[in-house]
């Protein structure tokens, strides 16, 4: 019953999505977006509609919960400040702490908090609500994930200004962990109080219920100004129905629509189709193990020569996105660009696998999943392609909770997906690090190890850099990952909205700039 | 099961013959006896169709706390996230402690953790609002049409109205939807694409429910309709109605004092499957107009594997179909046993 519900709904999307594509070719008398102009200058005033992608069983406010739901992680985004932001360059950069400085060990981190942060209420932010705040989300279940190698013991206050963190190990790369899930409440939060729990964001919640919400500027912000007057923020349970409600007028802003909604809006010229580069990996991991048939590096390495990769970015993410070098973290402003570019090689592909003793005469399942939309796609379209290099792949579409429950981590040959891409290291210590709790491939290499100990251990930029390229060199040749490309991230917006994020990911989430015109 | 026997109902005439006035009591209470044990016997299929849904979700794979786990929680945080949401007890366990809270109105947390009651606290409102609307749409055009259909038989109306009730029944919702949507909304802008609420949880506008009622509507309003037809055919065919036709009786009396009389309780019967159709159709139809019901509570609960919400689901939704059956049943057993 559930598997019909789940095609029949899946039946609706596309059969929507060829509806709106009819519906926009045929539209006529559309008033031209205007190109934005550099000098434009930011508009106080308007509300902005905005839609987010949620679902009505999953709501949640706590800040420090799980957030399954684009909509309230952007409703807590817009009311609560994390100690840090997502950056282009630096990919961190500061909100709640206006700075932070390591030990010489670089073990231990001093976060300055910024001058006249103040809670919606007026009463000022003090180390004691931060270190009260990190403790309740290291205590999480979530909390060691979020804050790995932190105990709660080590986040303390110094003075009423400066919060220290001390890592177990060396990490100079500390202030990344802070970005994403560290939003401050006041000391003493009580759990049932969360709905209302003042914050310290650039937007105060006028009201929230089941799952739609109005927040009003916070006039006394402190890290800058604020434009809007008000957002309005609305969930939606599909794309599709978002898409529609832009396409409609009922929203300006449909964050996170994807690439089906993109080609649909592209045809309507008082539409912005806005698109965020890296936002999305979905890469295929191949076990590295003992006793998986990928094993040996060597057809690790081919299986990454057979993916025509321009393919893939055409057809899985409809031209929405771009081609990737099998090297996780795309968006940081340390990526190895001078890593040659690997393309598809038949020949070369077929060699390596006569050479390691490859059984082409094997089928090999390639399990996936419809979680995000292309993944699915990917797999298939992956399928094709090695069948031209002789090697016999067939697709396993397992159900969401299956794939978590049985497949993930130990599966031999399967397709993953990851959201935040803007730093290597990250992918380094969640993924690929032998240690790693979520080492997707299995992998462990002494080499790699070693390099990623002596990224996180060195202070000293320049020698950070050398060992940051070093350990891409090392993942590009033999980690379990064939990354093919990267997903745009892609919100939909009326004419008249500007400033709106350029970021991937969470950084989707930075309305505080959004002016209409 | 005592609370769930109703008060006897009125007597139809007030001032009955004395006769009849003496037997009135026993009846009533033998109405009250059939009545009870009609609602205990739904109940009690609620209590099974419950626990059969507790079991379903634990039969999938995976649970509650690995659809909420982060990755990179490790087995230990996996353990505590399971002992926070109660699943490291046993299944009868959490069945029992729900099943017994229920009577207290008490739908237990979600995996969340916030209160089921608070979850669906405007979610089924609106659902109600949404099935209530497409039923009595349904019930008064596919009468009107199948007495329409029937006061003609065999001529062009009866033929034209027949096909596109088949024809209707076999659209699905989500077709009939993206029609809608299609005309009504993105070509002529002339009803909301999509339902969006206010500070007080209902949609913001009454436009909002007119596609989603009509995507519901539709499909049902064909299958009644053929019904309806259905029914009066056969009562056309019995004695008294002929008679009344060779009494030269106008058709209109015919059809609406002599032959619908005898058609209620078939009609009365599939218009009360109709409930769980349109129930289920709504979570098909709120989904594809972004309509704050509890369809769209109840897709996402499932992928969640979060048991006390989709019982609670479960519990209203069938509440609400064993309500209807329960008066279709009590309905027909009047106009029968009136006839008897």
């Amino acid at each position: 019953m559930k598997m019909n519900r789940r095609q029949v709904l899946w039946a609706g999307g596309a059969m929507g999505a060829t509806a709106l594509l009819a519906a926009c070719t045929s539209g006529s008398g559309d008033t031209a977006a205007e190109p934005a102009s550099a000098d434009d200058k930011p508009k106080r005033g308007g509300t902005l509609r905005v839609g987010a992608l949620g679902r009505a069983g999953a709501i949640t406010r706590d800040p420090h919960g799980s957030q399954a739901n684009e909509s309230d992680y952007l409703v807590i985004a817009l009311v609560h400040d994390t100690l840090t932001v997502p950056g282009a360059k630096p990919n961190t950069l500061p909100r709640l702490a206006a700075s932070w400085e390591p030990s010489a060990d670089l073990t231990t981190w001093k976060f300055k908090l910024a001058k006249g942060a103040a809670f919606h209420d007026g009463s000022p932010v003090t180390a004691d609500d931060v270190v009260w705040s990190l403790r309740r989300l290291r205590n999480t279940p979530s909390g060691a994930s979020r804050l790995p190698g932190i105990k709660p013991e080590n986040i303390k206050a110094e003075g009423a200004d400066t919060v220290v963190l001390v890592s177990d190990h060396p990490n100079a790369e500390l202030p990344l962990l802070t970005r994403l899930t560290t939003f401050v409440l006041k000391k003493d939060t009580a759990d049932d109080a969360l709905d209302k729990a003042p914050g310290t964001g650039p937007f105060k919640l006028d009201w929230y219920r089941g799952g739609n919400a109005r927040l009003v500027r916070n006039d006394s912000w402190y890290a800058g100004t604020v434009h809007l007057d008000a957002i309005e923020v609305t969930m939606f349970e599909t794309p599709q129905a978002m898409a529609n409600a832009l396409l409609a007028g009922q929203i300006d802003v449909a964050s996170n629509a994807g690439a089906v909604a993109a080609r649909t809006a592209e045809a309507r010229r008082d539409i912005q189709v806005l698109r965020r580069p890296d936002d999305m990996a979905m890469p295929i991991v191949m076990r590295t193990a003992a006793g998986s048939p990928f094993a040996d590096p060597r057809v690790r390495e081919a299986m990454r020569l057979v993916v025509d990769r321009d393919a893939m970015v055409k057809q899985v993410l409809s031209g929405y996105g771009t081609v990737a070098n099998d090297i996780l973290g795309t968006g940081d402003p340390h990526y190895a660009k001078d890593v040659p570019q690997r393309r598809r090689d038949l020949e070369k592909a077929k060699k390596l696998l006569t050479e390691a003793g490859f059984d082409l005469s094997r089928t090999y399942d390639l399990v996936t999943t419809e979680d995000i939309p292309g993944l699915a796609e990917s797999a298939t379209l992956f399928a094709n392609q090695a069948r031209e290099a002789g090697v016999k792949v067939q697709v396993v579409k397992q159900e969401s909770g299956a794939f978590w429950d049985k497949t993930w981590k130990t599966g031999d040959f399967y397709t993953t997906y990851w959201g935040t891409n803007d730093s290597v290291v990250f992918f380094a210590s969640k993924t690929m690090v032998s240690q790693a709790a979520t080492n997707e491939a299995g992998w462990a290499d002494k080499d790699f190890d070693a390099a990623y100990l002596k990224v996180i251990g060195t202070a000293d930029e320049t020698a950070r850099a050398a060992a940051l390229k070093e350990l891409q060199r090392i993942e590009f040749d033999r980690s379990g990952y064939l990354l093919w490309g990267m997903a745009d991230g892609i919100d939909l917006a009326t004419a008249k909205v500007r400033g709106l994020p350029k970021l991937p990911g969470y950084g989707r989430v930075q309305l505080e700039n959004v002016w209409l015109r | 099961m005592a609370a769930l026997s109703r008060p006897a109902p009125l007597p139809r005439r007030a001032a009955p013959l004395p006769r009849r006035a003496a037997a009135w009591p026993r009846r009533a209470a033998a109405l009250a006896v059939e009545v009870a044990g009609a609602a205990a016997r739904r109940a009690l299929l609620l209590v099974v169709l419950l626990a059969v849904v507790f079991a379903a979700v634990e039969a999938l794979p995976g649970d509650a706390a690995t659809a909420a786990a982060e990755r990179g929680e490790s087995a230990a945080d996996l353990a505590a996230r399971r002992h926070l949401l109660g699943l490291d007890r046993p299944l009868w366990e959490r069945f029992l402690e729900w099943m017994t809270a229920l009577p207290t109105g008490d739908l237990g947390t979600s995996a969340q953790g916030r209160q089921v009651t608070e979850l669906l606290a405007d979610p089924f409102p609106n659902t109600l609002l949404l099935g209530a609307s497409a039923f009595v749409l349904t019930v008064v055009l596919s009468l009107a049409l199948g007495c329409w259909a029937a006061a003609r038989p065999g001529r062009l109306t009866d033929r034209l109205i027949g096909h596109a009730a088949t024809a209707s029944f076999a659209v699905p919702e989500f077709v009939v939807s993206v029609l809608l949507l299609l005309v009504l909304s993105l070509w002529t802008g002339w009803l909301p694409a999509v339902t969006v609420t206010g500070a007080d949880g209902a949609p913001a506008s009454w436009a909002m429910l007119i596609m989603p009622v009509v995507a519901l509507v539709i499909p049902q309003t064909g299958w009644n309709t053929r019904i309806v037809r259905g029914a009066l055919a056969d009562q056309t065919a019995t004695p008294h109605v002929e008679a009344a036709v060779l009494d030269g009786l106008p058709t209109r009396q015919v059809l609406l004092r002599h032959a619908l009389p005898g058609a209620v309780p078939a009609i009365a019967t599939g218009i009360a499957t109709s409930t769980g159709m349109l129930l289920g159709g709504a979570v098909v139809v709120e989904t594809l107009f972004n309509y704050p019901g509890v369809g769209t509570v109840l897709a996402g609960a499932v992928a969640a594997r979060d048991t006390p919400l989709i019982a609670g689901v479960v519990i209203c939704a069938g509440a609400a179909i064993s309500l209807v059956l329960l008066a279709a049943d009590l309905l027909r057993a009047r106009v029968v046993g009136a006839r008897a």
